[in-house]
């Protein structure tokens, strides 16, 4: 192996000086507040057996989704805490029930669960899917406010960024956990965080990211365990 | 001293590309040619047999919106491919037959069983994306129109074309429809728009269903066979 030539050291040097800070953005991460508040009945104390959960976001609002990919988050986690647990993909529930859980004809009380037992087609495949619990999950992560500024520059003999920037972001999500086969509301979770993100930049912007969707995520998938899991 | 005047060299090259895209995506064109995978619905087949007759504007329907400043890029929406494969879809799953009339062969086939035919118009087609409303969602809003007339009030003409008279229509309403999507992150506004066109669809789509037996003369039309049978 040959010696790096001496105009390429600061080249070098710079790049591992990169990945060292990159490394650090890593480990580093900006502080979350969680609030968790649960109110739940009807425990299935035994566990649900081979039936099935679904959880569904609620798109109904004018300004805002429940993100896919919380939803995802949510049944994955709970699919790793209890693998006994079978937590069915959104998009694939919404598509062997197209029309039904539409945002224009999903049911949205309780009351309206009766309905979709009264189409036989529809009837038997929430049998054959096992449905027992359907949690609607509403909310969203926003960002709060941000400040600071930051400038970057490219020339010949390199390009870096100086400045610093911070932003806040807040989750506020609650699940409503229906009982299908009892047609019933059995409980409400819901998972409020919130924390400051920043990032310094002295060459290199260092982004320290407050997971706070992912703590959201974590929350409720823990509650939502301890409700539907034997062994939480 | 030759690398980094290479390093250099290349650095400047790969500025010039990024501000050259830059001008040109801010000049430039935005075309979505609309693509999804569409379920069948389930439900029980209405027992009809529909024709169908895609009129050529609704196989090839796009939506142009021209910038209405610099700040602003042309959008080019085409969703006709898309719309004759999710209602072709549709109306599988909720009639009991479909037959597809497309030319003189099709029309003139003998098929006395063809009870209506539907002719799907798309009469509107607006969009919005995070610039027009500094909400991060994109929207889709489509209005249709659709007629049902009996087999014999389509008329072929030499050139192949089908024509019909609206006035024969037994029954014409219409629907709207609207989907929408957030904005995501490392999403383009071209997927974000795809997404929110096939949210409308599918949303056209149950809408259809639960209203189909709602239209006034439709369920007149219904109750009128029921009473034949």
């Amino acid at each position: 192996m040959t010696k790096p030539q001496a105009a390429q050291r600061p080249l070098i040097k710079a790049l591992l000086t990169m990945g060292l800070m990159a490394a650090a953005s890593v480990w580093l991460g900006g502080c979350v507040s969680a609030t968790v508040d649960e109110m739940t009945f009807m425990e299935p104390t035994g566990g649900i057996g081979d039936s099935s959960v679904v959880i569904l976001g609620r798109r109904h609002a004018s300004d805002y989704d429940t993100e896919l990919d919380f939803i995802q988050c949510v049944g994955d986690h709970i699919r790793r805490g209890d693998n006994s647990i079978a937590v069915l993909e959104e998009q694939v529930f919404l598509n062997s029930l197209y029309p039904w859980f539409e945002p224009r004809t999903a049911p949205l009380r309780t009351q309206d669960i009766a309905k979709l037992f009264t189409q036989q087609p529809v009837a038997d495949k929430l049998a054959e899917i096992k449905l027992e619990y359907m949690i609607w999950v509403d909310g969203v992560t926003i960002e709060t406010n941000s400040s600071g500024s930051m400038t970057c520059g490219v020339g010949p003999g390199g390009a870096g960024c100086f400045g610093f920037g911070t932003w806040g972001t807040s989750s506020d999500y609650e699940a409503t956990i229906w009982d299908f086969t009892d047609q019933t509301e059995v409980g409400r979770i819901s998972a409020n965080t919130s924390g400051q993100s920043y990032m310094p930049a002295v060459v290199v912007p260092i982004p320290i990211i407050a997971p706070v969707q992912g703590t959201a995520c974590d929350s409720l998938g823990d509650q939502l365990l301890q409700y539907l899991s034997t062994e939480h | 001293m030759d690398s980094i005047a290479l390093h250099a060299k290349k650095l400047r090259q790969g500025l010039a590309s990024i501000i050259l895209l830059a001008v040109m995506s801010a000049c430039g064109s935005k075309q979505v040619i609309v693509q999804g995978s569409f379920p069948s619905p389930i439900m029980e087949p209405l027992p009809l047999t529909l024709g169908v007759l895609y009129p050529d504007a609704f196989t090839n329907h796009e939506f142009f919106d021209e910038a209405s400043g610099p700040a602003e890029i042309d959008w080019r929406v085409n969703t006709g491919a898309a719309q004759v494969q999710f209602w072709d879809t549709l109306f599988d799953g909720m009639f009991e037959r479909v037959v597809h009339i497309r030319n003189h062969d099709d029309l003139h086939q003998g098929d006395d069983s063809i009870d209506a035919v539907i002719i799907p118009s798309v009469a509107d087609l607006q969009y919005t994306v995070p610039t027009h409303t500094n909400i991060k969602i994109y929207e889709i809003w489509m209005r249709y129109r659709f007629r049902l007339v009996a087999l014999d009030a389509i008329h072929d003409h030499d050139n192949g074309d089908l024509t019909y008279n609206p006035a024969n229509s037994f029954a014409d309403w219409q629907l709207s429809a609207y989907g929408k999507t957030p904005t995501a992150f490392m999403q383009s506004d071209e997927a974000a728009v795809n997404l929110a066109a096939v949210m409308a669809l599918r949303d056209a789509g149950a809408h259809f269903i639960t209203s189909f037996g709602r239209v006034p003369e439709i369920t007149q039309w219904l109750d009128s066979r029921e009473g034949l049978q």
